[in-house]
C-alpha cells in the first residue's frame, strides 16, 4: 500500500513526542552515571555535561566513609531471604487454593488478594510494636519476614494463573503411579510452575532491592542500613558535605542491578506487571 | 484416586496453616490492632497506654493540617491520573496503531522508570529541580525565561505540582503496556470497517479504541488511584519530607511524622484508620462512575 504525504507526515510528526520521551527517561539516568565520575568542584562548573575525566574516587569514598559495602550486603540479604521466604509460603498456598476442593478456598483467596488493595501503612505502627516484641525491630532477619508478607498476595495471585495452565491430567495420573500429594506439589507442579517462579521471584527481588519506606521504619542501626536507606542518608548529609558525586555513585550502585535483571528478563517483567495490575 | 480423606486434610494443613498463620500474624493482626490502637493515647511505652474513645478522631476533625494532606493527596490522584492516562493513552497508540519500527526500542525504554526505585527516582528528580544546578532552571534561563526560574520543591506553591511530574515520569510505562495489551486485543476489521465507511483516524480513536479499551483504562485508573492514596507518601517523604512549611504532606507522611518522629502512635493509627477508609469509599465511588456497559460490536 502506498503511502500519502500526510501519513509519511503524520508518523514522522508521531515520533517527535516518543523521541522526547525517550530522551526524558534516559538522559536523566545517564547523567546519574556520568555524575558519578565527576569531582564536586565539576559537578558545580558543569553539572549536566561529560566528565572531564572517568575517576572512580566517588565509588571508593562511598565504599570507605559511608559503608555502602555492608549496605549492598544487608540489601542482598534481606532480597534474598525475602524471595525464597515469599515463594516457600506462597507455592503450597496457590496449589491448594487452585487445585485442592476445600470449603472457603474463594473465601481465602479473595482475603489473600484484598491485602493488595488495603493500605498496610496502618498496619505498620502495630508491626513496628510486635517486631519489637519478636526481637525482630531493628532486624535484617525481620524485614525480610516483613517484606515477604508484602509480597505475599501478589505472588500467591500471580502463581495461581501459572499453576491453572497446567493440565490436570499430569497430576492425576502421577497419583495413579502412587506419588503423594507431597509428591506431586514438589516433583510434578512445582517443575511445571518454574515460569511462573521465576517471573514471580524477579518481580519480588527488585521490589526488595528497591524498598524505602518499610526499611525507614523498621531498621534503625546504620549497620542495619539497607542500600536505600543509605543512600537516603548521604543524601541528606550532602546538604551539607557537597558530597553529590558520592551520592551519584550511591544511585549507581543500586540501579545498576536493576538494570541488568532488566537487560536479561525485560519481557518477563513487564508481562508479570501488567498481569498483576490488570487482574488485581 | 486413593487417598484417605485424613491424607488429604493433612495434605491441605501444610499448603495452608503455616502461610496462613504468618499472614495472620503479620498482617491481618496489625491491621485489626491498628484500628483498636487509635482509641488510645499512647506515646509507645506500654505502661502509658490510654484509652481515650474517640478523642482522636475529634483531634483529627480539628487538626487543620489534616484537611491540606487530604486535598493534597486527591490532588496528586487527580493530577496523575490525567497525565498518566492521557499520556501512556498516546503513546499506546502511536506504538500500535502506526506501525512504527521501532516500537519495541520505546516499549523498553518507558517500561524502564517503574521499576526503578523511589529513592532513586526521588533524588534524581531533586537534582533535576535544583535551583542552582538543576535541568529545569537552567533550561529556563537556556530558553531566556530566567524569571519562570524558581526554587521548585523548595516552594510553598510549586513544591505540590513539582511531585507530579516524577510520578507521572515514573508510572507510565506500566499503563502503557496495559493500554496496548487492550489495543492489541481489538480485530483489524473494525477499522478496516471504519475506512471503508470514510471515519478519520480521530473518529476510530473515539469510536472504536476508545470504547474497546475501556475495561483496561478502567482498571488502569482505579490502579492509580489506590495506588497513590496507598503509597504517594513514599516520593513525598524522599523528595520533601512533607515540607516546606507543611505544603506537600499527604495523609501516609503525615502519619510517619506523627506516628514515627513525634511518637504519637494512637494518633498515627486514626490517621491510618482515616486513609483506609478514604481509600475503600474512593474506589467504590469510582467504580460507581466507570460503571459501563462492555461495548461489544
Amino acid at each position: 500500500m502506498k503511502q500519502s504525504v500526510g501519513q509519511f507526515l503524520g508518523r514522522t510528526g508521531i515520533r517527535i513526542p516518543l523521541i522526547l520521551w525517550t530522551i526524558a527517561v534516559l538522559y536523566p539516568i545517564f547523567w546519574m552515571f556520568l555524575g558519578s565520575f565527576k569531582s564536586n568542584a565539576e559537578i558545580y562548573r558543569n553539572p549536566w555535561g561529560w566528565p572531564e575525566t572517568f575517576n572512580f574516587a566517588n565509588f571508593t569514598q562511598a565504599w570507605t566513609n559511608y559503608n555502602i559495602d555492608t549496605s549492598v550486603f544487608n540489601s542482598l540479604i534481606v532480597t534474598v531471604i525475602g524471595a525464597v521466604l515469599t515463594l516457600v509460603l506462597a507455592v503450597p498456598t496457590a496449589y491448594a487454593i487452585e487445585r485442592i476442593n476445600f470449603r472457603g478456598s474463594k473465601v481465602l483467596f479473595t482475603l489473600y488478594i484484598s491485602g493488595m488493595m488495603i493500605p498496610m501503612v496502618l498496619g505498620w505502627i502495630p508491626l513496628f510494636f510486635l517486631l519489637a516484641e519478636l526481637n525482630l525491630l531493628d532486624s535484617i532477619i525481620g524485614l525480610s519476614i516483613v517484606y515477604a508478607m508484602s509480597q505475599l498476595p501478589f505472588s500467591i495471585f500471580v502463581l495461581t494463573s501459572f499453576i491453572s495452565t497446567i493440565p490436570k491430567s499430569l497430576e492425576e495420573s502421577a497419583a495413579m503411579d502412587g506419588l503423594s500429594p507431597y509428591g506431586i506439589l514438589f516433583k510434578i507442579v512445582t517443575p511445571l510452575t518454574m515460569s511462573g517462579i521465576i517471573t514471580v521471584t524477579i518481580m519480588n527481588c527488585i521490589q526488595f532491592w528497591n524498598e524505602y519506606f518499610m526499611a525507614l521504619i523498621f531498621l534503625q542501626t546504620e549497620t542495619n542500613y539497607t542500600l536505600a536507606l543509605a543512600i537516603d542518608y548521604i543524601s541528606s548529609e550532602a546538604q551539607y558535605t557537597n558530597a553529590w558525586g558520592t551520592l551519584f555513585a550511591s544511585l549507581v550502585i543500586a540501579i545498576v542491578p536493576v538494570i541488568v535483571l532488566y537487560a536479561i528478563f525485560q519481557k518477563r517483567i513487564a508481562k508479570g506487571m501488567t498481569e498483576g495490575a490488570i487482574k488485581g | 484416586m486413593v487417598q484417605s480423606k485424613k491424607q488429604k486434610y493433612w495434605f491441605l494443613a501444610f499448603c495452608l496453616v503455616p502461610t496462613f498463620i504468618m499472614f495472620a500474624i503479620f498482617t491481618l493482626y496489625p491491621l485489626f490492632s491498628g484500628l483498636y490502637y487509635s482509641f488510645f493515647d499512647w506515646s509507645g511505652s506500654s505502661s502509658n497506654k490510654e484509652f481515650i474513645g474517640f478523642e482522636n478522631y475529634i483531634k483529627l476533625f480539628n487538626d487543620a493540617i489534616i484537611p491540606d494532606t487530604i486535598v493534597h493527596d486527591y490532588f496528586l490522584v487527580a493530577t496523575k491520573v490525567i497525565g498518566i492516562m492521557v499520556l501512556a493513552m498516546f503513546f499506546a497508540v502511536a506504538l500500535t496503531q502506526l506501525k512504527i519500527k521501532e516500537a519495541p526500542f520505546y516499549r523498553i525504554v518507558f517500561f524502564f522508570p517503574n521499576i526503578m526505585s523511589v529513592v532513586v527516582i526521588g533524588i534524581l528528580w531533586t537534582f533535576i529541580y535544583n535551583p542552582s544546578l538543576g535541568l529545569v532552571n537552567s533550561g529556563l534561563e537556556f530558553l531566556g525565561l530566567e524569571e519562570w526560574a524558581k526554587p521548585w520543591i523548595g516552594d510553598e506553591k510549586w513544591a505540590l505540582p513539582s511531585l507530579v511530574l516524577p510520578a507521572v515520569w515514573a508510572g507510565i510505562g506500566l499503563f502503557m503496556l496495559m493500554l496496548m495489551g487492550g489495543i492489541a486485543n481489538i480485530s483489524e476489521s473494525y477499522y478496516e470497517a471504519a475506512k471503508i465507511d470514510g471515519a478519520s483516524e480521530w473518529q476510530q480513536f473515539w469510536r472504536i479504541t476508545l470504547p474497546l479499551v475501556w475495561p483496561q483504562i478502567k482498571v488502569s485508573i482505579l490502579y492509580i488511584v489506590i495506588t497513590t492514596l496507598n503509597g504517594s507518601f513514599i516520593l513525598v517523604q524522599v523528595m520533601t519530607g512533607g515540607g516546606p512549611n507543611n505544603s506537600t504532606h499527604v495523609m501516609g507522611s503525615y502519619l510517619y511524622q506523627q506516628a514515627f518522629r513525634q511518637y504519637n502512635f494512637g494518633y498515627g493509627a486514626t490517621i491510618g484508620v482515616m486513609i483506609l477508609i478514604l481509600s475503600l469509599i474512593t474506589v467504590l465511588v469510582l467504580q460507581f462512575l466507570m460503571r459501563r456497559e462492555k461495548v461489544e460490536y
